[in-house]
């Protein structure tokens, strides 16, 4: 598995949320997909073009997409995902992704981010027509959230 | 560059007046000056000016202080900052404050005016945009369909039943436009609708899901592509690319569009319906 695409997502993630008040952040394991990812909850969805050209996504369940809303916007409680909270999940795979175009520049690779397309639902299958793609996931807080990159 | 509304905040009132000689040569209407931090504050929160320039020392603060205090009221206005004094951690904190760009003092008029065209060409750049980019992809889906698949096609303006979401029809398809500005493009149909058109475009019945959402990406991302290139061909300086589509497939699925600036259709064909959004978004100005 080449971690080259997915390590500047990694580092953006341990950069960032810190930022918000997360207080614990726990990477746990890689894993390897091809064409599809099926996910429930909140999908987050963003395009990648220039020295490389794919997309990530980013994966978290319902109740967990709630919490980093909530912590996001100050611990106002957030029962449901409305527009605001979707507001807040969309920047924050703005910056996340930013983030990582950042990381990628540094290593002389220069890519531009297209505006995010969030999802919510069950059984959401998405078709990135990658044979490859990346996936980390990460412990925050205790939520669970997942990142796939699709970049070539 | 016409019609921009400046203000110059200058501790000096001969810097100030060489200043506004410069502005107004180039066309530019000088609405008010201050002479100090708080008569700056007030008097930008009063006159919203597209423009601010803006010394670094003042009697009762400093510029990049004074920055960041005027654009909690004036989130819009854009401030250049003109002062004898430029090193890089100044320039550092300027950007910080949120200052678009920095001129070194004596200031001379070619220099004010490239740095202030380039700081403004963005916001022409995006009106034409938000003027044709409906047209655009109109021209680009009813083109492709024409030919494509042929018979009726018609584009009707939708309004969203939810405010800035989408219920799923079955297969949905999103598309990245990016560029000086960036946009992005959704079409939405059942998977009936997708396999009907596939069918016909390839006059074979033995068709199956599956190539129905090959289908999809690949029609997603010509309309999107053609109507990159309409755009990018009213002016170069757009440079819109497209990103690879993603096709989401599912039973209950729902798209947020988000807050930006986006129009509806339902388009129309005798082979079914299709839900297309287009959204555009204003590109983040790069430091000058």
């Amino acid at each position: 598995m080449d971690l080259k695409n997915i390590n500047p997502f990694i580092d953006a993630v341990t950069e960032i949320l810190p930022q918000f008040g997360f207080q614990s952040l726990i990477q746990k394991g890689f894993s390897e997909k091809s064409k599809k990812i099926i996910a429930s909850g909140v999908v987050i969805t963003l395009g990648i073009v220039g020295d490389k050209k794919g997309n990530v996504v980013y994966c978290i369940n319902q109740e967990g997409a709630k919490q980093i809303a909530s912590i996001m916007m100050m611990g106002m409680p957030v029962e449901e995902l409305d527009d605001m909270a979707q507001s807040a999940l969309s920047e924050l795979s703005n910056m996340l992704t930013a983030n990582a175009c950042i990381n990628f520049s540094k290593e002389a690779v220069n890519v531009d981010i297209s505006v995010p397309t969030l999802l919510f639902g069950e059984n959401i299958e998405l078709n990135l027509n990658k044979e490859e793609i990346i996936c980390v996931e990460f412990d925050v807080d205790g939520i669970k959230m997942e990142i796939c990159v699709a970049l070539v | 560059m016409k019609n921009l509304r400046v203000m110059i905040v200058d501790d000096s009132t001969f810097s100030t007046a060489v200043l506004r000689k410069m502005l107004e040569k180039d066309g530019l209407e000088v609405v008010a000056t201050a002479l100090n931090m708080k008569d700056a504050i007030e008097k930008a929160k009063e006159i919203k000016p597209d423009l601010i320039t803006m010394d670094m020392t003042l009697p009762d603060g400093n510029g990049i202080e004074c920055s960041r205090e005027l654009l909690k009221y004036v989130k819009e206005t854009k401030i250049i900052a003109v002062s004898s004094m430029m090193d890089e951690e100044i320039i550092e904190k300027a950007k910080n404050a949120g200052i678009k760009a920095y001129l070194q003092k004596p200031v001379d008029s070619d220099g004010l005016k490239a740095a202030i065209e380039k700081l403004f060409a963005g916001e022409e750049l995006y009106q034409i945009l938000q003027d044709n980019y409906e047209e655009a992809f109109k021209e680009s889906v009813f083109t492709f369909l024409k030919s494509e698949i042929g018979g009726e096609v018609e584009l009707e303006n939708y309004q969203l039943k939810y405010k800035g979401v989408r219920k799923s029809s079955g297969v949905s398809v999103a598309v990245g436009m990016i560029g000086r500005h960036k946009g992005r493009l959704i079409i939405d149909m059942s998977s009936n609708t997708a396999l009907n058109m596939v069918k016909k475009i390839l006059q074979d019945e033995s068709q199956t899901l599956e190539e129905a959402i090959q289908f999809l990406s690949e029609f997603t991302n010509v309309i999107a592509g053609n109507a990159c290139s309409l755009l990018n061909g009213l002016n170069r300086s757009f440079g819109l690319r497209v990103s690879p589509p993603t096709v989401i497939v599912g039973e209950d699925i729902t798209i947020s569009i988000g807050d930006m600036d986006s129009k509806s259709f339902m388009i129309k064909t005798d082979l079914g319906e299709a839900f297309m959004n287009i959204g555009v978004q204003k590109g983040d100005e790069s430091w000058i």
